[in-house]
């Protein structure tokens, strides 16, 4: 696949191909003043001459960003001073180029798909392409440059914190900018345009010099995290289709979390994971005023949440007993068993063939809107003359649950706990002999993923306002695997981001709903064979995936080093 | 006492099923201690194969009974048998051998992966072949004149032709698996690999063609039981390899796994379990929950089988 | 050679008493009839060719294994049947095959092995309280310290797959004394490593000795064997051939036989 230019061509080609690489650049950055589509219903308008649309100025940073790259190291080594070693300046300038190809193409390809016909491209994206051909066709020829090393750039606390809200406050931005965006093909564009910006500041080294940052920094990292998170409400206006779609990503998230637990951290398999958030959900439900429960006991929310949360801690410690005696794959099968007679059995509940619990397959609708003290989750509120509608109520409540949900996960990580994990994962049986209560230890990772799971649940049925047993089949367990898988497997982070993807591109792909499952039974697998450690990978978790590696021991071994909990014993871990 | 016979017959015949997907399961599993968690879907795809081969063959019903044992029938096997083996060998060679250094894990979650993967295949594009019919529900499954709905009358106990059947194919298949495993030089093969694979090596034995030669086995046999499941239930579906699949499995483990005559034995004994309980335990609505808690406490408390075969360490 | 003194150790409890302990597998019996005492502040070694039932023994001794018959007591207690348990009764053990957490670092390996002694539970660690931070603080201090009793003193932050052989032998004792035992059980410690660096284990077991435990040793290396132990038990098939001083044992001819074959089967059949 991968085409190896010699280097000796590098050295001879490298001023040709800085040449042409600039070329191309300004040939993108010219083209957004031209019109790129001949009709006006293509992406967000893209016929005016001398006006670029907010998408092609989107896209213009890309270009700009290219030429950047190829340009300042002209200035000179010995003026760039110590700057000029710690970039990778030539491999982010392949990566920019590549990527401004990428998003060209697929603009262009939006552009004829949605007006039908190559016909419908109008001048401007033919010279967008012949710029990012260019440029990503010249700039393999540049030597390579040393991996980035901007992490070891010292600098005051202020600026990572400074550092660290911008990027906060670039991400609300975006991420707002993304949502805005409902035509499949503006979205995709946009998605392309932020993959590829993602990879160039990786390339760059901001994401090292990020997380250095955010280590030291980590409270300021994370309150304006959540800070962020909480505005992202305001940059809707009202408008509850996003919201919705944020909510649920919240929902599916707690749940991948918790699952996290087990799978991430104690290292077992649970294929009937779901079956946690359904137990919650029906708790809360059959808690709840809809008139399909015949239960006439409806505690305060409040109550109804930590009851969700311990049935089906409960439902855990259950579904974890057999690991006193079994592990690996056959754990995975039990579970699985598990989640499909929680599933059955709610079917069955319906009065005919049990007790009259869960209103068999219809399940319960009408469940009413939450109400804390006089806060009606179910109606609008305007708040700084922003209107706040229902999902973004929920969003809020779901904030909060997630919130606890990664209080929990990093705490217990960071912790006795989370060391005797470790120690089981790596070899349960010297794990035992040294005095773990390995049996312990795996049932708190079930029961304890399985409260969060519950609690989730209980907020998923005020939200979805009906709950019934097909949502909660073998699939969405599988589901939620693969936003952990995708996500990288002990991460938080991570997690966010897979069941981000997972759950927002079918909402806003709408083509794409029906071919979902599909596309992620492949994810799993091609997953597995490149990337077991998911895209943001926990070091310990990459050196059990990759234990021939003996580099990536050594960097991992630097990384725990430096940031090992043994040197902060005193330290708040909260940590994303 | 008829009914008790009766509820044999039926149970044997859906034990006969499960065995011959255990089969497949147990196959593999005694040669890379991997299972095959897909291997349901193979059974679908053998199911899907031989109506696709009756579709092409331009729909042949009404044909004596002659025809359609001879001619029909076997060339539906054939193309069920070439779906289940050609997926079955692709699913080993992009699926698996990638990860057969990687962690427990890895293999594991592939192969949810590629089972969920063959299911939206089958249901999204099954419809798109040209001449065949949309799979987002289950299709009614070809009759076969002198099985589809033919039986025949032992004293008070009707077996049905579909039964004999089933039986008749997990006998004959046994029989070749025997002869398979005990005389040819493949056969022997996976013999030695199942006991070292790393001694086989050393003693010259293709590793990687044995592998795939269980993974074809197996899905030669699903294939069978896939049509077999058709012929009996009348219609196939995309989800239909799921719970047969867990089923089987179950039937593997209780014959021991890697045990292959266990697995024949472990699917009768639990087919049969499964018509009497469902017999005598009263409604069906929660047959599959009796199906599931067996299951767990086979995994749980008989992982080494009934016939006590090698204990498997599962660490 | 062996002329260390034997400390007066005959009058201290006995700190583990194995009694007629009997271990069959199926047809084999691994383990027969086999009685080992051991007293608080001695050094006892087993030895025996490969295949004496020396591991399966010690398995025995640490709730591994249910022996089939006999039983064991420690520290005047029946012995708990299962790993964890005799751990937090004051057993501890090394290894064969070095068994350690390898993506784990050296301190964190040590601090896995003060699970049982210490006692942050979920919420305790969930919300960060006192109990928590205390532990953390304590442990990592302990574990620091065991890591400089061992000779590790700089190799805390190293994954111990990255350690060298001979350290991470050394680690292994680290966490095994972690779980604050009064008996600790080696298997073969010196196994794969050169002269000097048995010197350095013979010094360090002497040192544990020192600080009140009892040693338990299996080993292959006689020299080492004799140097270090007060007392030595020969295991040959399953039974007990010897038990005694070192000196005693070492010019037994039953041991020597059993090592070496007696003159009378020196047809070729009996050399090792």
């Amino acid at each position: 696949m991968r085409v190896v230019i010699p280097d000796e061509f590098k050295i001879r080609f490298r001023y040709p191909a800085r040449a042409l690489g600039l070329l191309g650049a300004v040939l993108m950055i010219v083209s957004i003043f031209l019109p790129w589509a001949y009709g006006h219903d293509a992406l967000d308008d893209m016929t005016f001459w001398g006006a670029p649309s907010p998408l092609q100025l989107f896209f213009v940073v890309l270009p700009v960003l290219l030429g950047l790259l190829l340009a300042i190291p002209l200035v000179g080594k010995q003026r760039l001073g110590a700057l000029a070693r710690m970039v990778a300046w030539n491999t982010t300038a392949k990566t920019a180029a590549l990527a401004s190809l990428v998003v060209v193409v697929i603009a262009t390809a939006s552009i004829a798909i949605e007006l039908g016909g190559l016909v419908n491209v109008d001048p401007g994206a033919w010279v967008a392409l012949l710029g990012g051909l260019v440029a990503a066709g010249s700039t393999p020829f540049l030597p390579d440059s040393p991996e980035p090393t901007l992490d070891r750039l010292k600098s005051p606390a202020w600026v990572q914190i400074l550092g660290i809200v911008a990027v906060m406050a670039a991400a609300l931005f975006l991420a707002a900018q993304a949502l805005s965006y409902n035509d499949a093909g503006s979205f995709i564009t946009f998605a392309a345009l932020l993959v590829g910006l993602v990879l160039v500041l990786r390339q760059f080294g901001v994401f090292d010099w990020l997380r250095v940052a955010g280590r030291s920094n980590n409270r300021v990292l994370v309150l304006s995290a959540f800070v962020v998170a909480f505005l992202f409400p305001f940059t809707q206006d009202g408008k509850d289709a996003n919201m919705s779609i944020a909510a649920q990503v919240l929902i599916f998230a707690s749940a991948a979390l918790g699952l996290n637990i087990v799978v991430g951290l104690a290292g077992l398999l649970d294929l009937g994971y779901i079956a946690f958030l359904g137990a919650g959900a029906f708790t809360a439900a059959v808690l709840s005023e809809s008139a399909y429960s015949h239960v006439n006991w409806h505690p305060p929310f409040i109550v109804t949440v930590i009851i969700a949360g311990t049935v089906s801690s409960v439902l855990g410690l259950i579904i974890g007993a057999p690991t006193l005696r079994v592990s690996g794959d056959y754990l995975a099968i039990v579970t699985l068993g598990f989640g499909e007679i929680f599933r059955l059995t709610m079917i069955n509940l319906d009065g005919n063939d049990g007790p009259y619990v869960t209103n068999g397959s219809n399940g319960i609708s009408n469940i009413p809107d939450l109400n804390f003290f006089g806060f009606d989750f179910g109606k609008a509120h305007t708040i700084l003359g922003v209107d706040i509608g229902r999902f973004a109520n929920y969003y809020w409540l779901m904030l909060l649950v997630i919130g606890l949900v990664i209080l929990v996960f990093t705490n217990l990580n960071h912790s006795r706990i989370g060391r005797g994990w470790v120690a089981i994962r790596e070899d349960e049986l010297a794990a035992e002999a040294m005095g773990v209560n390995t049996f312990a230890l795996k049932l708190l990772a079930f029961a304890g993923g399985a409260f969060l799971a519950g609690v989730a649940g209980a907020v998923k049925a005020h939200h979805d306002v009906s709950v019934t047993p097909d949502q909660y089949v073998f699939l969405e367990s599988a589901f939620l695997l693969a936003a952990v898988v995708l996500g990288g497997m002990g991460t938080v982070m991570g997690v966010l981001i897979g069941a981000t993807i997972l759950k927002l591109l079918p909402e806003k792909l709408r083509f794409f709903s029906d071919y979902r499952l599909l596309l992620f039974g492949l994810l799993l697998v091609v997953m597995m064979r490149f990337r077991p450690e998911g895209m943001i990978a926990e070091e310990r978790r990459q050196l059990e995936f990759h234990a021939e590696d003996e580099e990536l021991a050594e960097e991992v071994q630097e990384e725990l080093a430096l940031y090992h909990d043994h040197l902060h014993p005193e330290r708040g871990s909260f940590e994303l | 006492m008829e009914l008790f016979f009766q509820q044999l017959i039926n149970g044997l015949s859906l034990g006969a099923l499960y065995a011959l997907i255990a089969v497949g399961y147990t196959v593999v599993y005694g040669i890379v201690q991997l299972i095959n968690f897909a291997h349901g879907e193979i059974f679908m795809i053998g199911a899907f194969g031989a109506f696709a081969t009756w579709t092409i063959m331009g729909r042949p019903t009404g044909s004596p009974v002659a025809t359609s044992l001879l001619f029909i029938l076997p060339v539906m096997l054939i193309g069920g048998v070439v779906a289940s083996v050609a997926v079955a060998v692709a699913m080993e060679r992009f699926a698996y051998r990638p990860l057969r250094n990687a962690p427990r894990l890895a293999p594991l979650i592939s192969a949810i992966g590629v089972s969920v993967f063959l299911q939206e295949l089958v249901r999204l594009f099954f419809g798109r072949i040209p001449g065949m019919p949309d799979a987002k529900s289950d299709l009614a499954f070809p009759s076969i004149s002198g099985i589809s709905g033919a039986s025949v009358q032992m004293g008070g106990v009707l077996i049905r032709a579909s039964a004999i059947f089933t039986i008749g194919a997990l006998v004959l298949c046994t029989v070749f698996l025997w002869i398979f495993v005990d005389r040819t030089k493949t056969g022997r093969a996976m013999v030695a690999t199942s006991q070292d694979a790393d001694t086989a090596r050393l003693m010259g034995i293709n590793v990687d063609r044995v592998i795939v030669s269980a993974f074809a086995v197996g899905a030669v046999l699903a294939a069978v039981a896939g049509v077999a499941q058709g012929l009996t239930v009348g219609n196939i579906g995309f989800r239909m390899g799921f719970l047969a699949g867990l089923k089987a499995f179950t039937a593997a483990v209780l014959g021991g796994i890697g045990n292959i005559y266990g697995a024949v034995v472990g699917g009768l004994v639990l087919g049969v379990a499964e018509a009497l309980a469902s017999n005598y335990l009263g409604t069906t609505a929660w047959k599959d929950v009796w199906a599931f808690i067996l299951l767990i406490l086979v995994l749980v408390f008989r992982p080494q089988g009934l016939l006590g075969a090698k204990v498997v360490d599962r660490a | 050679m062996s002329t260390e003194a034997v400390p007066a150790v005959a009058d201290t409890a006995v700190l583990l008493d194995a009694r007629n302990v009997t271990m069959q597998f199926g047809g084999l019996r691994a383990v027969n009839d086999v009685s080992l005492q051991v007293r608080t502040g001695e050094i006892v070694g087993l030895i025996g060719p490969n295949g004496a039932g020396k591991t399966t023994f010690f398995n025995c001794l640490t709730g591994l294994y249910q022996p089939t018959t006999g039983s064991v007591f420690f520290d005047a207690a029946p012995l708990p049947a299962k790993p964890r348990l005799a751990v937090r009764a004051g057993m501890a053990r090394t290894f064969q095959n070095i068994r350690l957490f390898h993506n784990m670092t050296a301190i964190e390996n040590v601090m896995v092995g003060m699970y049982c002694r210490t006692k942050t539970n979920a919420i305790d660690a969930v919300f960060r309280l006192p109990r928590h931070r205390r532990e953390e603080v304590e442990s990592t201090r302990r574990a620091k310290e065991l890591l400089d009793f061992v000779g590790l003193s700089g190799s805390g932050d190293t994954l111990s797959r990255n350690l060298p052989y001979g350290d991470q032998r050394r680690l292994e004792i680290a966490r095994a004394l972690a779980t604050d035992p009064k008996l600790l059980l080696l298997d073969e410690p010196t196994a794969g490593m050169n002269p000097q660096e048995t010197r350095q284990a013979e010094d360090l077991i002497f040192r544990i000795r020192d600080l009140g435990l009892a040693v338990l040793v299996i080993e292959h290396d006689m020299r080492f064997i004799f140097n270090l132990c007060d007392r030595v038990a020969c295991l040959v098939r399953g039974e007990v051939l010897v038990e005694g001083p070192g000196a005693v044992v070492q010019n037994d001819p039953r041991v020597i036989e059993a090592y070496i074959g007696s003159p009378a089967t020196q047809d070729g059949s009996g050399d090792a």
